[in-house]
């Protein structure tokens, strides 16, 4: 089974790092022990959206095999701003989700601009996944309360309400059938609880892995040290993030995409 | 032999279970751990917690040490609570605003810390959960009570992280608990304030105890900085002598 981890950032100049090639990344990344990665941008979440996409987007060019790029938005700039880069960066860009974190940028979920942004991203087919845990601005409850309103989309609590906010985040995915959770950075036993509580076709597994070293690995250790069985896990490493996001090199069988289908 | 600066006990009076964890702990190479109450026993129930623990401490004592509780909103009552929990011989206070319904930085603790001062006792804190138990408010109260040992326990993660360094900076008599907190962040610490002031901790039931093993083990540290932080260093924190 390859692992999939829907949770990595393409290192950047912000947070006392610097950028890397995409080869050396992937590498460090395979031998960590991926298989694919979600890639958001680090940058963009500091500034300069529309710039770290294009960067984005070159640098997994030769790399879709393994990487899926994420694209970012700033709701600061307006939904009709906004939706135009959604559109450039899903037909131009190939972008194959959407990376939001309103703490870093800045903007609370009662942004005008974030009812659009959801509703947009669901009508492209394009996942949203949103950091989640920290208050005021990033709280799970906050992110699904806008959820509701685009129920066609969807959303991924990035840190599935991180320690502090894990209930929160369980109820969230228990009310809303369009609401999965990213297991990164939950603390172990709090990632047994999630994964007894909630659907398990709504988990995922993330690491935040090219944010700081050695993530990826450590990740992986504490989700397998769980009490989940093999297909559980099976389906959180794996046949999950595949099935919102699919790599060209890794097909579900006809009888797993049923599964999801039911 | 590796110390566990951070468990909480959730069943104190199911002996079975007790046993079980012993016997885990062991075969993961913990010799001993310093538990605290959970729950209802940290927050409302501090007398149970503290009687319970005491009589685990009596019947495993070369393998257990016990911190007490006490809710400082209990005031005076708080107070005779913490005397008796030390005659009883516990090691040290545990605190955890966020259950306890506290900030570090409020003076309404400070009787109880007057207690930890002349019975010479540590005090962990829970941190990282805002706005009542961030690494600089215990720093705060750390340099108000600068002969007074606290420990940064679960270093401040999930969101402190950037702060676990300032605030053991801050006070040369803070140290940090690795359970839960990342790697980098671990390392980050030790940059700053060298080996002798950070504590290894499972964080059990929160986290578990072979993974946070793991995550030390991966750092690639020096033999004697490893052995610091896994065993001597809370030897030196909590007075235990095997």
């Amino acid at each position: 089974m390859k692992i999939i981890d829907a949770h990595t950032h393409l290192p950047g100049w912000s947070f006392g790092s610097q950028p890397r090639p995409i080869r050396e990344l992937r590498r460090e990344f395979e031998e960590q022990g991926l298989g694919g990665a979600w890639l958001f941008t680090t940058d963009g979440l500091v500034g300069e959206s529309v710039k770290n996409n294009d960067i984005l987007a070159k640098a997994v060019a030769d790399h879709r095999d393994f990487f899926a790029p994420f694209c970012t938005v700033d709701p600061l700039c307006g939904a009709k701003a906004a939706l135009r880069e959604l559109d450039r960066a899903k037909h131009k860009l190939g972008m194959r989700g959407v990376k939001l974190h309103p703490w870093l940028q800045r903007f609370s979920m009662t942004n005008p601009a974030m009812e659009p942004i959801f509703k947009h991203a669901g009508k492209l087919g394009l996942p949203v996944l949103l950091h989640d845990g920290t208050p005021p601005y990033a709280s799970s409850l906050q992110i699904a309360a806008l959820a509701e309103k685009a129920p066609q989309t969807i959303i991924i609590l990035g840190h599935a309400g991180l320690d502090d906010q894990y209930e929160d985040a369980i109820l969230a995915c228990r009310r809303h059938a369009n609401i999965y959770l990213c297991l990164c950075s939950n603390s172990c036993g709090y990632v047994e609880e999630i994964i007894r509580r909630c659907p398990v076709q709504r988990l995922l597994f993330g690491s935040d892995g090219g944010f700081l070293p050695n993530l990826i690995a450590l990740a992986i250790a504490k989700l397998r040290a769980t009490d989940a069985p093999a297909t559980v896990l099976r389906r959180i490493f794996h046949d999950n993030p595949l099935s919102l996001v699919p790599l060209p090199e890794h097909k579900l069988g006809r009888q797993r995409r049923q599964l999801f289908h039911r | 032999m590796i110390i566990d600066s951070a468990v909480r006990l959730r069943t104190a009076g199911n002996w079975a279970q007790i046993k079980a964890w012993l016997a885990a702990w062991q075969r993961l190479g913990i010799g001993h751990a310093i538990v605290a109450p959970a729950d209802a026993q940290a927050t409302i129930a501090n007398e149970e917690g503290n009687t319970q623990l005491a009589r685990l401490m009596r019947r495993y004592p070369k393998q257990i040490s016990g911190l007490a509780v006490a809710n400082p909103w209990r005031g005076t009552e708080a107070v005779a609570l913490l005397e008796k929990a030390f005659d009883n011989g516990l090691s040290g206070l545990y605190l955890c605003p966020p259950r306890q319904g506290f900030r570090l930085t409020e003076s309404i603790v400070d009787p109880l810390l007057k207690v930890c001062h002349r019975r010479r006792k540590p005090v962990y804190s829970h941190t990282g959960t805002p706005i009542c138990s961030e690494p600089l408010q215990l720093a705060e109260l750390a340099r108000r009570f600068p002969e007074i040992t606290f420990i940064m326990g679960h270093g401040g993660y999930p969101d402190f992280w950037y702060d676990v360094a300032p605030a053991l900076r801050q006070a040369p008599n803070l140290m940090l608990e690795t359970s839960c907190q990342m790697a980098a962040v671990i390392q980050q610490a030790l940059d700053a304030v060298g080996p002798d002031r950070i504590l290894f901790g499972s964080g059990f039931p929160r986290s578990k105890p072979d993974f946070e093993i793991r995550k030390i083990q991966t750092m690639g540290l020096p033999a004697k900085t490893l052995t610091k932080i896994m065993a001597m260093n809370a030897m030196r924190c909590w007075g235990i002598c095997l």
